[in-house]
């Protein structure tokens, strides 16, 4: 445990020493800020669904570039031999770039908060899809960055780790589009194993077992994956 | 003193590495006392750092056994890590980090408890002549000074064993003294194994010496018996 947060620091601190982190939650907050503004003066309704799609979007977009180092960047300057050489479980280093990059993303998502605040204030929004949609985007956003790690944990080099885990996320978000193309056993699972078909209806106020089992289940599947690619030398 | 009359520091058995087809070291056995100064020699591409990256822990061996102060390096890993420091040969640092910060990191990492790791990285600092730098970024620093960190990170909490991999390479010819006597006044309070492909390093360096080629020990030497080393080297490989 103690060595779980020793390393989470180094995470978190190489994180905001790294222009990275600044530029992603820029660029996200800017695009947010402006979905957020357009869509309240045009449609006058106040909920943050349409919110809560751009974060997914986003996320989708702008994870890949969070993780991208994870890995690759300590294998590319071999700073992975010394931390594989230190009395450290694969498990610990994993898990620490896994909660420092959450916190990260989780960080930006927060700043979003503020339009539930204005919408509280000027209007009468429901609070169930809000809660349930940050639950949603958690959730995501655990799944994602859980998937950026594994890719990054496959390469040394930085783009090509990116680059794995946007066409994984993209794979996955559309996987339910395919379904037709596919013998029924098959299309069902492309149809379960679809990002935006688990993450719509806790959007829209309906939180599922099976949607949250989903997320949990494929982002402790990728976690542990990691951790056997850290240990297999 | 004999190898029987205590444990060894290190004790290979019959060790290999293999990668597919190419075996990288071959049925390797090795016995290093504790306190001196042993040096595997050989020439690039010998099995010399593959060998070294198996005592700490960083590649697990194919077949045989291989203990580090008593502990198992695939049975009792974590056991076997907290008694080495290790400088691998590319010396990578943190280079977001500044010298001191890194120094407390390494020390947290490999258990130095809480109280203790301001000392113990002022002594390290002090012995590597760092004291003045502690606050300089890494990313700032010259060879010279990223080689003497990288010491003070695997000294930094007093291993019994330090492995050193080819630990002047790139130094001047200042720099490449100063690590020989630092490596000299080491010995006898901590195992070095250390690794060179070059013949009068390890004449000045070492108490005994390991000739390695394409991944098999050729003979282990005693310096002090050895007063040709490149003789030696000539006549067995």
């Amino acid at each position: 445990m103690n060595t779980l947060v020793i390393l989470f620091r180094k995470e978190l601190n190489a994180a905001f020493v790294s222009p990275i982190a600044y530029t992603v939650a820029a660029v996200f907050l800017l695009v947010l800020g402006y979905t957020f503004s357009l869509t309240l003066f045009s449609t006058k309704v106040a909920n943050l669904n349409y919110i809560f799609h751009q974060m997914y979007v986003l996320s989708v977009l702008l994870v890949p570039v969070l993780t991208m180092r994870a890995f690759a960047e300590e294998r590319r300057t071999d700073t992975l031999e010394l931390l594989l050489t230190a009395p450290v479980r694969e498990l610990s280093i994993v898990l620490a770039k896994f909660l420092a990059t959450l916190v990260l993303v989780l960080g930006m998502f927060a700043g979003s908060l503020a339009y539930a605040v204005v919408l509280g204030l000027y209007g009468d929004p429901d609070w169930g899809p809000i809660y349930s949609g940050y639950l949603a985007l958690a959730l995501h956003a655990s799944l994602l960055v859980s998937i950026g790690l594994l890719m990054s944990s496959l390469t040394e080099n930085q783009v090509v780790a990116a680059a794995l885990s946007l066409g994984t996320f993209l794979m996955l978000w559309f996987s339910d589009s395919v379904a037709y193309l596919l013998p029924p056993s098959f299309a069902s699972l492309a149809v379960n194993l679809s990002l935006i078909g688990h993450f719509k209806p806790m959007v829209s106020g309906s939180v599922f077992l099976s949607d949250a089992g989903y997320f949990v289940s494929a982002c402790l599947l990728a976690l542990f994956l990691t951790t056997r690619k850290l240990a297999e030398r | 003193m004999t190898d029987g009359d205590e444990p060894p520091a290190i004790l290979a058995e019959a060790v290999s590495k293999r990668y597919g087809a190419f075996t990288a070291v071959e049925r390797l056995d090795l016995h290093v006392r504790r306190g001196e100064v042993f040096c595997l020699l050989g020439p690039n591409g010998s099995g010399k750092t593959t060998f070294l990256r198996m005592l700490a822990g960083y590649l697990a061996p194919s077949a045989g056994r291989l203990l580090v102060a008593g502990h198992d390096v695939v049975r009792d890993g974590l056991a076997a890590k907290t008694k080495i420091g290790y400088v691998p040969e590319s010396v990578p640092l943190y280079s977001h980090m500044r010298i001191g910060e890194f120094l407390r990191f390494m020390a947290r990492l490999r258990r130095v408890p809480a109280a203790q790791v301001a000392a113990a990285v002022r002594r390290v600092a002090e012995l590597l002549a760092l004291t003045d730098v502690l606050r300089k970024p890494i990313r700032a620093l010259s060879r010279g000074y990223r080689q003497r960190t990288a010491l003070a990170q695997a000294l930094v909490h007093d291993p019994e064993i330090l492995i050193l991999d080819e630990p002047t390479n790139g130094l001047d010819p200042r720099q490449i003294m100063e690590t020989r006597a630092l490596i000299r006044s080491l010995s006898g309070r901590h195992t070095v194994l250390m690794s060179s492909h070059i013949l009068s390093e390890v004449e000045k360096t070492a108490d005994r010496a390991a000739l390695l080629l394409d991944g098999r020990l050729l003979g282990v030497r005693a310096l002090a018996d050895t007063p040709d080393l490149e003789a030696w080297f000539l006549s067995v490989t």
